[in-house]
C-alpha cells in the first residue's frame, strides 16, 4: 500500500519504567496498513496528502503525509498541508451521518421515512422514471444539478458520461450553482480565471487580505502569509469586521459592507495625481488608451472611420505622428505608436465626413475619479481614513502587492464592480503577471487527460489509445491551421468552444434560465427594491431582450414550455446551497419533478428530500483524484482502501448499473433511440458497452485513465495504477493546452514558479476581451445605461427588504461547505449548532445574551438562531457562516430563507465581444452577501416558535 | 521574569527535557493539533473508555474563558515553594461529548420538526465555546488564538500531589506520565495542576492527560498535534540542545516565553507572544504609539518578559522589511517542515507498527 515499510521492532528505547498503562498507548498507536488518501480541493489548491492507517479492515485514522517536495529555495515547502477536517475525515465514513444502503422514501417527500431497498429495485424504477421523461418530454428535462468535485472526479465524471454525454441530459454550469465566478476578472480579461501563482510568495511585498477570511478558509496555506511577513512582506487586512484573518495582520482597516469599489478608486485616484502610475504597463496592456467618443460614450471603432471598416478595432492618439493610430488586435505591443494616455479631447474625422470629439478611455476615467472619488468622497463612502487611503496607495505602487481575494466578493451584488475597481488599482500599479504580483482566482484542474481519452474510445487498451491520439493530433492540426488567423491560440480556443456552445453542444448549461424558467426566481428577481435603483427597465424586460437577441443561443434549457422532471444530486446539496433556496425550490421546482436522485454518502438536506438516496462510497472506499488548480501541477491519488460501508458503491458502479438497467427498462418498452433537440441521436440497445467499454472494475477505469494519461503524455510513461498506489501523486510533465490552461498564459512548467497571465505582460499576448486588451471600458449599451462603463462604486440593493442589519456571512471554519458539518468530532470544536455573529453593544440594545436563539427576518422569510456576541463585528453587521445543512436550523430554516438568491442584470448582457457564454463563464450568479435582515428577540421562551406573527414594523 | 524556582518534594528532575514552542503569530485557531490529538487518544468511537468528552489538546480564544470554564482562576500550582491544590473542575466546566439526534431527524418520520441539535440538556460549554469572542470593541477589537495541552512540568505539581505514587517524570526526556494501575481516580492531580489540563475519566475512576506522544516520540516520530499543524507553528525538541530552535528562541532570543510561570511548575510548553495590528484612534488612523491587545494582559498571561519579547520580534521584523537578514525571522520562518520536530523527523506511514509486533 504506501511506499515503504519498513519493519522495525515495537520497542526499542529504554524505558526505564514501563506500566502496563504505558503498554496500552503504545497498542493504540499501531496498525495493519498504510495506504494514500485526500479529500477535496475545495481550498485550492486542495489535494492535501494524507496516510489512512487501516487496522482491521477498517480505517483506525489518518494523518497528513507531509510528502510535498520543496520546490524553490527561497520558498518554505508545502508541508504538511491539511487541516481540522482531513484529519477527522475518518470518523464521517463510520459516523451516524453515513448513508450505506438504498432508501426508497416512503410517504410524502422529506417525511423522513424510509425503506430499505435493493439496488436493482431502486435502479429499475429510477430507469424507467428516465425513460418516461425522456420518452414524453425529451432527455434535457433530466438534470444534473452539477456540484463541485467535493466527490472527485470519480463522481462527477460518470455522472457526466451517462446523463449527459450518452442520455443528452442536461448539466447545470458548475460555476454558476456555487457562484465561484468572478465577473469582475471577465469583464476584463475575458476570463474569471487566471490561478493564483505559486513560487512566488516570498516576492509578494504588500500583501491585501481583502474580501477573505484566509484563516478561516485557507486552513493548509495561510502559514504562506505568516511566512512571508516574517520576511519582509507587509499584510493589510480590509473588511467591516476585525475578525480572524485581522489577527495576524500589520494593519487593519475597517471598510463598510460592499463600499470597496469607492476605497480601491480612490487609490486609483491617488497612484495617477501623485504621479505613481506604470505607465508603461497602462499603455500596454490595458484599454486606456483607446479613444471614446465624446457623443456616444462608445469607442471609437474603425467601422466609424472607415467605410466597411471593422466594430471589432479601435484607436489610440499616436502622440508623435499626432494621428490616430489602429490598436494592434493580435499583439498588444505599440511598435512606433506612442499612444496618447492624457485627457485631452480630440476632434476627428468620421467615414462619413463629419467630426467627432475622442478622449482616451483614460481621460475618461481619470475626470471621473477627480470627480467623484477623492480620497475624501471615498472616505465618507466606505469609512477608512483618508489619508490612510492615499499612503496605502503608494505602497501598492511601488511595491509587488498580491491582493489575496477569497470567493467572497463575486456573492456581492455589486462585486463586478468592486473586483474590476481592484483590478485596475492592480493595473495602474503594474502588479499583475510577474511573480509576487495579482490576484487570487481559481481555474479547474486540468491534465487527467485519460478520462477525456475514454471518452472518444471505442475498447480499451492502448492500441485504441494510440488510434484515438492520431486522431485527436489530426483535429488538432486542422484546429491550429483554422486558427492562423486567430488573433491568439487561447481566443481561437475559446471561440470553439462558444461555438459548440451556441450550436447545443456542450451539455452545461447557465442555470439562471432554469431558475428563472422553472424554479420561481422570475418573481423575486423583477422585485424593484431588491435590485439596483439604476436599472432603467424591468428585469424582465432586460432578459426578453437578452433572449430575443439570441445572446444565449443554444443553451435555454430545459425549454420555457418543457418542466424539468428528473433531477439527479451526486455529491451535491442544492436545498442547502442554492441562494434563496429551500423553501423557495421545495414550492417551484420539487412538484415539477417526477423523481429526485440523491447520490451521496451523506444524509443531506436535499437527500431527506430526495426520492431515493443511494449510498456511494466515501473518499477512502474508492480510488479517485481530485484535481484543483491549474497552478499545482501533480496528479494526486486517493486509494480505495476501505471496503465500501454495507452496500454503498462507487459512483462508477452506480452510473455502470444504471446504464445496465436502463439498457433493459427499454428493451423491455421496445424504446430503442430518440433524437434530442439539437438532432443528436442517442441509442439504447448497447448503452451500458457503450458506458464501460467492457470495463466493470473501477480500479481497471483508473489504471486506463492513468496510462492513457502517460500515453497522451501529460505523465511520464510507465505511470499506472500501480504506481500510483505506490507514490500516491505524479508530476504532470506540462501545463496542458486546455482552454482553461491556455487561459493561463503562463509559461510554467513542473519545478518552475506559475505565475498567470505572464504572456500577456511579458510576450504582449492579446487578451481574450473585445478590445484584446484587459479592458476597463466596456460600451455595451447595458453598460452604459446602468453607468457601469466604468467601475465605480454603488451602494448594495436593499436585498430582502429595508431592515437594519447587514448580512456578509462567508465560509466557515469547521467543514468544507456542508461536507463535515456533521461530523460529530467536529461538531464539538464549535457550539455544535448554527449561531449568527452579532455586535455586543447592538446585542445589548436589545436585550438578547450571548447564546440566546433570535429571530432573523426581512421581506423575503424568517428562521430563528442563537447568537453569539463578539466584539469584533461591526456594529450593525451579522454573520451567519455558510455550510450549516439546513437540517441543523430550527423547523430546517437557515439563511437561505432570507435570501432572495438575487442575480445581477447585467450579467444576462451578451452579443458584444467577450460577454458572451462558455462553460463556467460569462452568465449571471446568484448572489447572497451584505442582504438586509431585522433581528429581533424572541419573546415567548424557548418553543421557538415565539415571536413569529408579530408585527415586523414594530422590530426594525 | 523568571518564576521562583520551586522547591518541591515531587519528581526527581529529568536529566533531559522534551519541550515545546508555539509560534502564537502563525496560530490560526483550526484545531487541526486538538482534532489530531482526539483522533490518536481521545476518541471513544463507542463511548465506553471515559475519554469522549476529554481534548488533551485544545485551542481557545484570548481572552476568554477557555477549557475548562475559568481555568484561570482555580488555582493550584506552587506559593512560596509550597503545593497549592486548586479548585477541581467539574464535568460542566469542560462540557462537550455531546451525541445528537441523528437518528430522530433522518429517519424518525418527523419531517422538519426535529433539528439536528445535541440531545439532552442544552450544552453551556464545550471546548471551545467562545470561539473567536475575545474582547474589546469594533474597531478595535483584539483576540488571539492558544494552543493548551500538558506542560510537562520541570516540578509537575501533579507529581507531587498524586497521594498513591502513581504519577511519575520520566528521567530521560522529562515525560509526565501516570500508571494508570496504581491511580485511584482521587484527582489531587487536577486540583494541583494550575493549567487544569488534567480530564477525570468517570468511567474508569482515574485521571488522564496529554501523553506528549510517547508512543511516537518512541519511534522518532513527532506528536500527533506538533507534526499535523498545518500552521506550521509547534516546535518540538530537547530544551538543552543549544543548536535547536527551542534552545534558542527560549534562551538565546528569549521569544518564547511559558503560560503562567508564576506557578511555579516550570511549564515545558513556551509561546511566541501575539502582536496586534495597531489601534485605530478616532479619525481611522493606526496609532502605532498603541496597542491593540493590552499589555498588562499578556504580561498577566506570560509574565514579565512579554515586553522585550514583542520589541525583539518587532525589531527583527523591522529588518526584513529593511530587506536585511534576520536569523530569528529565518527561525520562525521554517523553511523546511522538519526543522520544527528536532529529532523527531520520522514519517509514521514507513514504519510497521501492527498490534501483533506489540504483544
Amino acid at each position: 500500500m504506501a511506499a515503504k515499510t519498513t519493519t522495525r521492532p515495537a520497542a526499542k528505547s529504554a524505558r526505564p519504567r514501563t506500566p502496563r498503562s504505558a503498554e496500552a498507548y503504545r497498542k493504540k498507536w499501531t496498525w495493519d496498513s498504510v495506504a494514500w488518501a485526500t479529500h477535496c480541493v475545495d481550498c485550492y489548491p486542495g489535494s492535501c496528502m494524507y496516510h489512512i492507517y487501516l487496522k482491521d479492515g477498517k480505517v483506525a485514522f489518518e494523518e497528513v503525509a507531509g510528502s510535498a517536495k520543496k520546490l524553490w529555495a527561497d520558498v518554505p515547502d508545502k508541508n504538511p498541508m491539511g487541516c481540522q477536517k482531513g484529519a477527522a475525515w475518518s470518523r464521517m465514513l463510520y459516523g451516524q451521518e453515513r448513508v450505506a444502503y438504498p432508501l426508497r422514501r416512503v410517504g410524502e417527500r422529506g417525511a423522513g421515512t424510509w425503506e430499505r431497498v435493493s439496488w436493482d429495485d431502486a435502479l429499475s424504477d429510477i430507469a424507467d422514471k428516465m425513460l418516461d421523461a425522456i420518452q414524453e418530454s425529451g432527455p434535457e428535462t433530466i438534470i444534473h444539478e452539477m456540484t463541485p468535485a467535493e466527490g472527485g472526479t470519480m463522481a462527477i465524471w460518470p455522472t457526466q458520461r451517462l446523463l449527459i454525454n450518452l442520455l443528452g441530459g442536461v448539466a447545470t454550469d458548475v460555476n454558476a450553482v456555487i457562484n465561484d465566478f468572478q465577473p469582475g476578472h471577465y469583464i476584463t480579461w475575458g476570463k474569471f480565471n487566471p490561478a493564483t501563482g505559486a513560487g512566488g510568495e516570498m516576492r509578494t511585498r504588500l500583501r491585501l487580505i481583502w474580501h477573505c477570511n484566509p484563516v478561516y478558509t485557507q486552513i493548509p496555506n495561510y502559514h504562506a502569509v505568516a511566512e512571508a511577513r516574517y520576511q519582509g512582506c507587509e499584510v493589510v487586512h480590509l473588511a467591516p469586521d476585525a475578525g480572524p484573518s485581522s489577527i495576524h495582520a500589520d494593519y487593519y482597516y475597517s471598510v463598510r459592507p460592499g463600499t470597496d469599489a469607492a476605497l480601491a478608486l480612490a487609490m486609483c485616484r491617488t497612484i495617477i495625481e501623485e504621479k505613481l502610475l506604470n505607465e508603461r504597463f497602462v499603455r500596454e496592456q490595458t484599454d486606456l488608451p483607446l479613444l471614446v467618443r465624446v457623443d456616444s460614450g462608445r469607442f471609437l471603432r474603425q467601422s466609424d472611420v472607415e467605410a466597411g471598416g471593422s466594430d471589432e478595432r479601435f484607436y489610440a492618439w499616436d502622440t508623435a505622428k499626432k494621428a490616430l493610430a489602429l490598436a494592434p488586435a493580435k499583439t498588444l505591443r505599440w511598435g512606433k505608436v506612442t499612444p496618447a494616455l492624457d485627457s485631452r479631447t480630440r476632434n476627428v474625422r468620421l467615414a462619413d465626413g463629419s467630426r467627432v470629439a475622442v478622449v482616451p478611455a483614460f481621460g475618461v476615467l481619470r475626470t471621473m475619479l477627480n470627480r467623484d472619488y477623492t480620497p475624501e468622497q471615498a472616505s465618507a463612502i466606505c469609512g477608512v481614513n483618508a489619508r490612510v487611503i492615499e499612503s496605502l496607495a503608494r505602497k501598492v505602487a511601488t511595491r509587488p502587492t498580491a491582493i489575496y481575494m477569497g470567493m467572497n466578493l463575486c456573492k456581492y451584488y455589486h462585486g463586478d464592480l468592486m473586483q474590476r475597481a481592484m483590478l485596475l488599482l492592480l493595473a495602474l500599479s503594474g502588479n499583475w503577471g510577474r511573480l509576487g504580483a495579482g490576484i487570487t482566482s481559481w481555474s479547474p484542474g486540468s491534465g487527467l487527460e485519460g478520462q477525456g481519452l475514454f471518452g472518444q474510445k471505442q475498447r480499451t487498451g492502448l492500441a485504441e489509445t494510440r488510434r484515438v491520439l492520431e486522431v485527436r493530433d489530426q483535429l488538432q492540426a486542422m484546429a491550429d491551421a483554422a486558427a492562423a488567423g486567430a488573433d491568439s491560440k487561447e481566443i481561437a480556443s475559446i471561440d470553439a468552444m462558444v461555438n459548440a456552445t451556441r450550436l447545443g453542444l456542450t451539455g452545461m448549461i447557465p442555470p439562471a434560465f432554469f431558475w428563472y424558467y422553472h424554479c420561481g426566481y422570475r418573481d423575486r428577481w423583477n422585485n424593484k427594491q431588491w435590485n439596483d435603483p439604476a436599472m432603467k427597465r424591468t428585469f424582465d424586460e432586460y432578459v426578453n431582450e437578452a433572449v430575443d437577441a439570441g445572446w444565449w443561443q443554444g443553451v435555454l434549457k430545459p425549454a420555457p414550455d418543457r418542466p424539468p422532471r428528473v433531477l439527479f444530486e451526486v455529491g451535491g446539496n442544492m436545498l442547502r446551497r442554492q441562494r434563496g433556496g429551500r423553501s423557495h425550490l421545495l414550492e417551484h421546482l420539487w412538484p415539477k419533478l417526477d423523481l429526485v436522485v440523491s447520490i451521496d454518502w451523506r444524509m443531506t438536506t436535499t437527500g431527506r428530500f430526495s426520492d431515493y438516496v443511494l449510498p456511494a462510497a466515501q473518499h477512502y472506499e474508492k480510488p479517485n483524484f481530485h484535481t484543483a488548480s491549474a497552478a499545482l501541477l501533480e496528479l494526486k491519488f486517493s486509494d480505495g482502501a476501505a471496503k465500501p460501508e454495507g452496500e454503498s458503491l462507487s459512483e462508477w458502479d452506480i452510473f455502470r448499473k444504471l446504464a445496465g438497467k436502463i439498457e433493459e427498462r427499454a428493451k423491455a418498452r421496445g424504446f430503442a433511440e430518440y433524437t434530442d433537440s439539437v438532432g443528436r441521436v442517442h441509442r439504447l440497445e448497447d448503452l451500458y458497452e457503450r458506458m464501460t467499454l467492457g470495463v466493470e472494475g473501477v480500479d481497471d477505469l483508473v489504471d486506463e485513465w492513468v496510462k492513457d494519461t502517460a500515453a497522451a503524455g501529460m505523465l511520464k510513461k510507465g505511470q499506472s495504477l500501480k504506481t500510483m498506489r505506490e507514490r500516491g501523486k505524479a508530476e504532470f510533465t506540462r501545463v496542458g493546452e486546455s482552454v482553461y490552461t491556455l487561459n493561463q498564459a503562463t509559461d510554467a512548467e513542473p519545478g518552475k514558479p506559475y505565475t498567470s497571465l505572464q504572456r500577456h505582460t511579458t510576450k504582449g499576448q492579446p487578451y481574450p476581451t473585445l478590445t484584446r486588451r484587459a479592458q476597463f471600458y466596456i460600451d455595451h449599451p447595458w453598460f452604459l445605461e446602468a453607468g457601469e462603463q466604468l467601475p465605480v462604486h454603488k451602494d448594495n440593493p436593499k436585498m430582502g427588504g429595508d431592515y437594519p442589519f447587514v448580512m456578509t456571512s462567508g465560509h466557515n471554519r469547521w467543514s468544507v461547505h456542508s461536507m463535515n458539518i456533521t461530523n460529530r468530532m467536529l461538531l464539538q470544536t464549535h457550539r455544535g449548532r448554527p449561531h449568527l455573529v452579532m455586535n455586543t453593544k447592538d446585542a445589548r440594545r436589545r436585550k438578547i445574551d450571548d447564546g440566546e436563539e433570535v429571530r432573523v427576518f426581512n421581506d423575503v422569510g424568517e428562521f430563528l438562531v442563537p447568537v453569539k456576541l463578539s466584539g469584533s463585528v461591526m456594529p450593525g453587521q451579522v454573520i451567519c457562516y455558510n455550510g450549516w445543512d439546513p437540517y441543523q436550523f430550527r423547523d430546517w430554516r437557515g439563511p437561505m430563507d432570507v435570501e432572495p438568491g438575487m442575480v445581477k442584470w447585467l450579467h444576462f448582457a451578451g452579443g458584444y465581444g467577450h460577454l458572451r457564454y462558455w462553460p463556467i463563464q460569462w452568465q449571471p450568479t446568484p448572489v447572497d452577501r451584505a442582504g438586509r435582515v431585522g433581528v429581533a428577540k424572541v419573546m415567548s421562551g424557548a418553543n421557538g416558535s415565539g415571536g413569529r406573527g408579530r408585527s415586523r414594523a414594530a422590530e426594525r | 521574569m523568571v518564576a521562583k524556582q520551586a522547591q518541591t518534594n515531587g519528581a526527581k528532575p529529568a536529566s533531559r527535557q522534551i519541550a515545546m514552542v508555539f509560534d502564537l503569530n502563525k496560530c490560526i485557531g483550526c484545531q487541526t493539533c486538538s482534532v489530531a490529538c482526539k483522533m490518536l487518544w481521545t476518541r471513544d468511537d463507542d463511548r465506553s473508555d471515559g475519554t469522549d468528552y476529554q481534548w488533551w489538546c485544545s485551542v481557545n480564544t484570548m481572552p476568554g474563558r477557555g477549557y475548562p470554564r475559568d481555568w484561570e482562576q482555580m488555582g493550584g500550582g506552587y506559593r512560596n515553594g509550597k503545593l497549592q491544590l486548586g479548585k477541581l473542575p467539574k464535568r460542566d466546566d469542560f462540557g462537550g461529548g455531546w451525541d445528537f439526534n441523528y437518528e430522530e431527524v433522518f429517519y424518525g418520520g418527523k419531517g422538519t420538526d426535529a433539528h439536528l441539535a445535541p440531545t439532552g440538556k442544552p450544552p453551556a460549554w464545550g471546548p471551545n465555546w467562545d470561539e473567536d469572542q475575545g474582547a474589546g470593541e469594533w474597531p478595535n477589537s483584539y483576540f488571539f488564538y492558544l494552543p493548551r495541552l500538558c506542560n510537562h512540568c520541570t516540578h509537575p505539581a501533579c507529581v507531587e500531589a498524586c497521594p498513591t505514587g502513581a504519577m511519575y517524570k520520566r528521567p530521560d526526556d522529562g515525560i509526565v506520565l501516570r500508571d494508570e494501575a496504581k491511580c485511584e481516580g482521587r484527582q489531587a492531580c487536577a486540583r494541583a495542576c494550575p493549567y487544569k489540563k488534567i480530564f477525570f475519566n468517570h468511567a474508569r475512576n482515574i485521571s488522564q492527560q496529554c501523553i506528549m506522544c510517547f508512543p511516537r516520540l518512541e519511534q522518532g516520530v513527532a506528536p500527533a498535534c506538533a507534526r499535523q499543524c498545518p500552521g506550521r507553528l509547534v516546535f518540538v525538541g530537547y530544551l538543552d540542545d543549544p543548536k535547536g530552535p527551542i534552545h534558542q528562541l527560549v534562551h538565546t532570543w528569549r521569544v518564547a516565553l511559558p503560560l503562567h510561570p508564576e506557578y511555579g511548575t516550570g511549564p515545558n510548553v513556551f509561546y511566541v507572544p501575539p502582536l496586534a495590528p495597531p489601534p485605530l484612534d478616532k479619525t481611522g488612523a493606526p496609532d502605532e504609539s498603541k496597542s491593540r491587545i493590552p499589555i498588562s494582559y499578556l504580561e498577566s498571561l506570560f509574565g514579565n518578559g512579554v515586553s522585550q519579547a514583542l520589541a525583539t520580534l518587532k525589531a527583527e521584523m523591522a529588518k526584513t522589511r529593511a530587506g536585511k537578514k534576520s536569523q530569528l525571522m529565518d527561525l520562525l520562518t521554517v523553511y523546511h517542515w522538519n526543522d520544527l520536530f528536532g529529532p523527531f523527523t520520522r514519517d509514521p506511514s514507513t514504519i510497521q507498527l501492527t498490534e501483533v509486533g506489540r504483544k
